[in-house]
């Protein structure tokens, strides 16, 4: 009788920690641009993100060339010029939530989270440590954040002729809706 | 003054103002066929490649560097058979499932054009052919945005 208790014991932690890793594959990346001469604003809504509730393990993949620009030039300039996207089609972030008991994913709610890990942009690594909220609410997480990078941290030149169109801080806002996977 | 001084001056004024008026004209066409260019119309544009969803898919996952620069950014026409399609941020987005890995289905995620969104819903499970624009590949799925239904 103990071994078929420790048995669907073992069956039942399989079972959890099956459940215990959310994906999307349309997450929204959006960055945005204002100086006096030009505001700036790119959309990516093909972003692939994972977390695995149970260690805190929390990876995004973004395609440079998903962005979208109001104007076609300025997707030119940015894929050509700036992220070089032919020579560096991906950025990712490799990462951990930090406080992760401070979130319940079993209750709806909202929970602040602190997030650290490895930024690759135009092929330069980083390490970041950025807030955001994981709002769960039936079995889904929704998870928001608002940060600054400042593109000559990651290598990325802005010519001097449109050095007053271009923000030296651009403001990226993720925003994810991550579903369980697995049984 | 000797007539001949006036007529220099006038013939500067008009240089000046005929300068004036082409660069006047100069500026208006850049902004508007440089500054704000149209984005490109994916939906007549010419495929840069035909294959089919399987044979792409499998040159990403056999070899993703030369995949990347052979179909990043181009516009490629594949056809297979559509899995399911999925709706995000009011985006309608067509999947061709190819296997299963870590993440789930793996495959090819298509972006379907505005005006391609309700033809392709009623086309799961069905052989079609679609056409858009390769931004690469995420080591899970190829990534088509712009796609239109061909047939």
């Amino acid at each position: 009788m103990k071994k078929l208790i420790i048995i669907f014991g073992l069956l039942a932690l399989t079972v959890t920690s099956y459940s215990q890793r959310y994906l999307t594959k349309n997450g929204h990346i959006k960055f945005y641009s204002e100086t006096p001469v030009e505001t700036i604003e790119a959309h990516n809504h093909q972003v692939n993100s994972v977390l695995d509730t149970q260690t805190g393990d929390f990876v995004f993949k973004v395609l440079m060339k998903s962005f979208e620009f109001e104007k076609a030039l300025m997707e030119e300039h940015f894929n050509e010029n700036y992220v070089e996207s032919d020579k560096f089609p991906n950025a990712t972030f490799k990462g951990k939530v930090v406080n992760l008991s401070d979130v319940d994913f079993s209750k709806d709610g909202e929970y602040l989270i602190k997030v650290e890990g490895e930024l690759t942009i135009h092929g330069v690594t980083k390490k970041v440590m950025e807030d955001g909220t994981f709002t769960v609410e039936g079995g889904k997480i929704n998870g928001l954040s608002v940060f600054i990078i400042k593109p000559a941290d990651y290598d990325i030149r802005i010519p001097k002729t449109v050095i007053n169109n271009i923000a030296e801080e651009i403001e990226v806002t993720v925003n994810i809706s991550l579903e369980a996977y697995g049984n | 003054m000797p007539n001949s001084k006036i007529t220099a001056m006038k013939t500067w004024h008009k240089i000046l103002i005929i300068m004036f008026i082409l660069g006047t004209i100069g500026a208006a066409l850049g902004y508007k066929f440089v500054y704000n260019k149209p984005h490109r119309d994916f939906e007549k544009a010419t495929p840069d490649f035909q294959i089919t969803a399987l044979d792409l898919f499998s040159a990403y996952r056999n070899d993703k560097k030369s995949a990347e620069l052979k179909f990043n950014g181009k516009v490629v026409e594949i056809a297979g058979l559509i899995s399911k399609v999925e709706e995000a941020d009011s985006l309608t987005i067509a999947v061709f499932v190819m296997d299963q890995g870590m993440f789930g289905d793996e495959g090819i995620r298509c972006t379907m054009l505005p005006n391609h969104t309700r033809a392709i819903e009623a086309l799961t499970g069905s052989e079609i052919t679609i056409k858009g624009f390769v931004s690469g590949y995420n080591d899970t799925d190829v990534i088509f945005e712009k796609c239109s239904l061909i047939k």
